[in-house]
């Protein structure tokens, strides 16, 4: 009866143990996955925070541009959150119409933009997706140079 | 024991004489069996390597076209054109090699080659499709800017079911419903968003007018109540939301020509599609 008893303890203590933490833990470092909690993760991918602070424009419009940017990250957008439906979000839409155009024409394409960005009517319909589902507005279409402008139909998904 | 022993003993015994049957899989009439195979089975890159492992001697008229049917098929442009032409008179399907040289130079959208080949070689070479050829070259004339031919002439060839539709694609070719980017400026500079809600962008137009109005009338107010430096930071912030409206107007009449375009050759290329580029079809796996 003991013996049976000792047996059943051994039985149970083994198949307890690799479902503790520290023996997932020990099959992980050892590259054994199967049967080790996998880490799943439900939040969409979302790069915002891994800004590109640097200034590598050689143009005047560029580098007002960038810093504007820049302040504007680092003050606001950081702390406030993804909020920008579009990519390139409207801040790096910015910086980029300044450096293919200039300062004068990227401001007007910028708060074009703005006002593309408060219409919340009907976005789906006007513009294609970007894989973490955010509206392609690339700043092409704006430049108003007509051989740059390429078409991009609402039901592609666009993989930049 | 025993029984069973002669069974597994007899079982392997079959096994190894099916094995050591003396067939010769790099035999023409093998080669042709499975690229056929190939070709059926929709696999056409392996069906055209295994098609041209056969010598001259026993390539056949079908045998050529299936080669270069598959090059085309798998967007081989290049290699596809070179097939085609190297089919000559005598093969059966010398006609259908040039209408499909044709559709060839539809697919990479060389218009210039297409109507050069159909006026120099196709209509003096090609005994049949003659009517097909000259659907082609018109049909042609809808994909660029070059000048169309009068209605008339280019909806001849084309079969009394079909003229409707064409007619159709040659006036919207003719006067493309496009909008005015300098009007839609202009409309905007007077009512802000109506240059937006006139190329189509009513919520842009909508919101364009809100902003501006708003962020007007704060100036407006500020300058009222003897704010003088609120007055103009509020007038910057409205005038830069105005000529953006402005700019933006003439840039989305640019993006709704583009759409405009875009819808237009899709449809095309779904009519022409649906028409099979007015090829026969073939026969070759039924």
């Amino acid at each position: 009866m003991i013996k049976v008893f000792f047996i059943s303890v051994i039985l149970f203590t083994i198949s307890v143990f690799p479902q503790t933490d520290n023996a997932r833990r020990t099959a992980d470092e050892a590259g054994w996955v199967k049967g080790g909690k996998a880490d799943y993760r439900y939040q969409k991918p979302n790069n915002f925070r891994h800004r590109e602070y640097s200034f590598d424009t050689e143009s005047v419009s560029g580098f007002i541009a960038k810093s504007t940017a820049n302040g504007y990250w680092y003050f606001i957008s950081d702390l406030d959150g993804d909020n920008c439906p579009y990519r390139p979000s409207c801040s790096a839409f910015f910086v980029q119409a300044s450096k293919e155009t200039n300062i004068v024409q990227g401001t007007l394409m910028f708060f074009d933009r703005l006002t593309r960005d408060y219409n919340i009517y009907k976005r789906h319909e006007h513009y294609p997706r970007v894989k973490d589902g955010h509206y392609y507005d690339p700043v092409s279409l704006y430049t108003l140079d007509e051989e740059q402008i390429e078409y991009i139909p609402p039901s592609v998904t666009v993989t930049e | 024991m025993k029984i069973v022993f002669l069974f597994l003993l007899l079982c392997t015994a079959t096994v190894q004489f099916a094995q050591t049957g003396n067939v010769d899989f790099n035999s023409p009439y093998n080669i042709k069996k499975f690229a056929d195979y190939l070709f059926c089975d929709k696999d056409y890159l392996r069906a055209a390597l295994e098609y041209e492992r056969l010598t001259d001697t026993n390539m056949s008229d079908t045998t050529e076209i299936k080669i270069a049917l598959s090059y085309s098929y798998i967007k081989d442009y290049y290699s596809a054109i070179q097939k085609f032409s190297g089919i000559i008179k005598p093969s059966v399907y010398f006609n259908e090699a040039k209408l499909e040289e044709m559709k060839v130079n539809f697919l990479i959208n060389d218009f210039a080659e297409l109507r050069s080949y159909f006026k120099n070689s196709f209509i003096t070479e090609v005994g049949k499709y003659q009517t097909e050829g000259e659907k082609l070259f018109n049909y042609s004339y809808l994909f660029t800017d070059d000048e169309l031919p009068l209605k008339d002439e280019f909806i001849l060839p084309f079969d009394v079911k079909e003229k409707e539709k064409i007619s159709s694609f040659y006036d919207w070719k003719k006067e493309p419903p496009y909008k005015d980017g300098t009007l839609a400026g202009i409309m905007s500079a007077i009512i802000p968003g109506s240059g937006k809600i006139y190329v189509g962008e009513t919520g842009d137009g909508i919101v364009a007018f809100i902003t501006t109005t708003v962020f007007a009338f704060i100036a407006y107010d500020n300058f009222e109540a003897g704010h003088t430096t609120r007055g103009w930071i509020w007038t910057g912030v409205a005038a830069l939301f105005y000529a953006g409206n402005v700019y933006g107007s003439v840039a989305a009449a640019q993006v709704h020509n583009a759409k405009i375009t875009f819808e237009f050759n899709e449809g095309l290329n779904i009519y022409l599609n649906k028409k099979n580029y007015y090829i026969p079809k073939y026969e070759f796996c039924d």
